[in-house]
């Protein structure tokens, strides 16, 4: 005979169910190793000292951290009330309609592939001065950057991701790499001293800021993706806030940390041209004078393994774009079909890398730079993307609650997501205002206008092919948002 | 039975002795057959997102009776979502237990590695080809298929493994445009069951990890 569950009876369903679930610290690991530190630190944020001559990036680090914290107040709020917690344009589509939804998508494929390619580019340049210390030979960076392709290609369409615990390990040893370092630059200080001065709040009242909010937008992408565990965590009403907010402390604290202590090493007035004259070995020469050669090389192999890891970790977050999206039927189907053997999202793995063979080779014939016009553009375009997601979302987050409270307190429905909404709006401002400075070039440069505006040509075709779906394929048009759930919408009627 | 001929399709019986799909995707599959062979024989049925238990009479099968006493006794549990989870942790031991029962298949342990997968190979050839050689047939032909086999090719299709099934890329479209038909016109909780396993089959895709 059943018997009815009594609270002192175990469930053994859940239980079951329970056993592999994950906690916080876990869904924090893969969100901080899918973010690859020492790629921030190594690459981003010397290469944005070279590129924008401005100094403030750490304080830009704690006060992205601190509004993007506020955001999370009501994000991980509405993600309770969310059928599918997966990316931004689910939440945008579901607070301020499926036309919004669409446009952020295609943001959202443009802003992921672009971050991914500009990772290629900081591979070659990154391990072209390994390759030569090795073997001596000098290749052109593409060639380099080619392989790590090929060999993201294949890894990707066969399904093969970094193991975990490989992951969880290059992302211990780039952390503890980096903190060596910061202890390093801290301990034999330039002339300047201690300065604090790129931590002052001042430091963010200078022309150009908002180059330093996309850029340390940039340092935080993939803070965003630890509500996609909430299926899978143990408790999804505390586990995924707390790893929300965690994975940004961390990520603020690190990066606002390393941004500083290069500048206390070179003195904030040296930053910038000793950046300018390294490239991507100016943290490793920097640190050189303090550590010695094995350890900084050690460091250099990490740098590379940490692109690597996040390249792969971009590819596969980029094919499921397209393959959430091609199950939604908002792209062709195909790209919502998997290779049976691996469960690869084969088609989105593959445009992904169509896209990147393309960008690569045409980088090289042009004869471009792979770290600042192929990394460093990519990756503050795709920041920028990101930053208007964010923005999108946190207006979502206000009209979702405004619509259906859900038992949610008035802190996480209205007074922390609308001061997050108006900062985030600010930073939106100021980073269209300032794109020259993101990219280095002067005033009235057409680049600077050309690349915003293609996010702005991406949501204005989005919204023309929902009202396309809404009249032509209304079935298609009710699933928009729901991601593989798509697939138990039955029709419009519903 | 409904769970058995899934594995003899999502499973290279007759050749290499491995599976055709990949892991998640072929519990998640087997779970969702397990759940249809009781669907199918009126003790449960499948409404929108809720599991509903219509009568504990047994099958006399130990799987299937197992399963559908698991279901009886947590009726605080009625989300399809959860029973496919909980079911795809055990669904590929209980099922090649099933066909090792019945001397349908051997099992191979490797010799070396302990940890890699099992081999699994048919004793007979005939019986072991028929669940796939059946699909393709009635998809390509267009032959009315019953409920069995709707459902059957329902599941293959929610782990995206229509195009092993139908080997020949020319018959594919046939193919595809007549299992949408089929698709549109199964009964409700069959209907239901299979999108849910091909929702739970997206989102294991989405929420990969090693």
């Amino acid at each position: 005979m059943p018997v009815a569950p009594s609270p002192t009876r175990p469930d053994p369903i859940a239980g079951a169910l329970a056993a592999d679930r994950l906690g916080a610290p876990s869904v924090v690991y893969f969100v901080l190793s899918a973010a690859a530190p020492l790629t921030v630190v190594a690459g981003v944020v010397t290469t944005a000292y070279a590129v924008t001559g401005i100094t403030g990036l750490p304080v830009a680090f704690l006060a992205v951290g601190a509004v993007l914290a506020v955001f999370a107040v009501g994000y991980v709020a509405m993600a309770r009330h969310m059928a599918n917690a997966g990316a931004f344009y689910t939440y945008i589509s579901r607070g301020l309609g499926r036309p919004a939804g669409i446009a952020a998508a295609w943001v959202a494929l443009i802003a992921y592939n672009a971050l991914q390619v500009g990772l290629y580019g900081a591979f070659g340049a990154a391990a072209t001065p390994l390759v030569e210390r090795w073997t001596g030979v000098s290749p052109p960076w593409w060639l380099l950057s080619l392989v790590a392709w090929a060999l993201v290609s294949v890894l990707g369409v066969m399904r093969i991701d970094v193991n975990g615990r490989l992951l969880a390990v290059l992302l211990t040893a780039e952390v503890a790499v980096i903190l060596l370092f910061d202890v390093a630059d801290v301990a034999g200080p330039a002339p300047a001293g201690l300065s604090l001065e790129t931590l002052s709040p001042g430091a963010l009242f200078v022309p150009g800021v908002g180059a330093l909010l996309i850029t340390a937008t940039l340092g935080f992408v993939g803070f965003e993706s630890a509500v996609v565990f909430s299926e899978e965590s143990r408790d999804p009403r505390r586990t995924v806030p707390t790893a929300t907010y965690a994975s940004i402390a961390i990520i603020a604290g690190l990066y606002a940390l390393s941004a500083w202590a290069m500048t206390v090493a070179t003195g904030p007035a040296h930053i910038v041209e000793a950046a300018r004259r390294d490239g991507a070995e100016t943290i490793f020469v920097i640190a050189a004078t303090q550590l010695g050669s094995a350890v900084v090389d050690i460091a250099r192999t990490l740098f590379v393994t940490s692109l690597f890891a996040a390249m792969i970790s971009f590819h596969n977050t980029t094919a499921r774009y397209f393959f959430a999206l091609g199950r939604e039927r908002v792209l062709p189907a195909v790209f919502g079909r998997t290779r049976p053997r691996t469960g690869a999202p084969k088609a989105g793995s593959i445009a992904q890398s169509v896209l990147g063979f393309l960008v690569i080779v045409g980088y090289a014939v042009l004869g471009l730079d792979p770290l600042v016009q192929l990394f460093f553009y990519g990756g503050t375009f795709g920041g920028f993307g990101v930053l208007l997601l964010v923005f999108a979302t946190s207006i979502a987050v206000i009209a979702f609650f405004s619509r259906e409270p859900s038992g949610e307190d008035v802190w996480r429905r209205l007074a922390a997501p609308v001061p997050a909404a108006a900062a985030l709006a600010v930073m939106v401002v100021l980073a269209v205002i300032n794109f020259p400075t993101v990219l280095g070039v002067p005033e009235g440069d057409p680049l600077a206008w050309i690349l915003p505006s293609v996010y702005g040509v991406a949501a204005v075709v989005g919204v023309v092919w929902a009202m396309v779906l809404r009249s032509g394929q209304p079935a298609v048009y009710s699933r928009v948002g729901l991601g593989a759930k798509a697939a138990t919408v039955h029709d419009l009627a519903r | 039975m409904l769970a058995d001929d899934f594995f003899l399709v999502a499973w290279d019986t007759t050749g290499t002795g491995k599976p055709r799909l990949y892991l998640q995707g072929l519990t998640l599959g087997l779970a969702g057959a397990l759940i249809g062979e009781l669907v199918l024989e009126n003790r449960l049925t499948v409404s929108g997102t809720r599991l509903q238990l219509l009568d504990r009479l047994p099958l006399r099968e130990s799987v299937a009776d197992a399963t559908l006493a698991d279901i009886a006794n947590s009726p605080q549990h009625t989300d399809v979502r959860t029973w496919l989870a909980y079911l795809a942790q055990r669904s590929l031991d209980d099922v090649t237990g099933r066909l090792l029962t019945v001397g349908l298949l051997e099992c191979v342990t490797p010799k070396l590695l302990k940890h890699k997968q099992n081999r699994y190979f048919a004793t007979e050839f005939g019986p072991a080809v028929w669940p796939s050689t059946r699909l393709r047939l009635s998809l390509v032909r267009r032959q009315p298929l019953n409920p069995y086999d709707m459902l059957l090719a329902a599941l293959v299709d929610a782990c995206g493994m229509t195009d092993t099934v139908v080997e020949d890329p020319d018959h594919r479209p046939t193919a595809h445009r007549y299992l949408a038909a089929v698709l549109a016109a199964m009964p409700q909780p069959l209907r239901d069951l299979s999108r849910h396993v091909s929702a739970a089959v997206g989102d294991a895709v989405l929420t990969y990890r090693t």
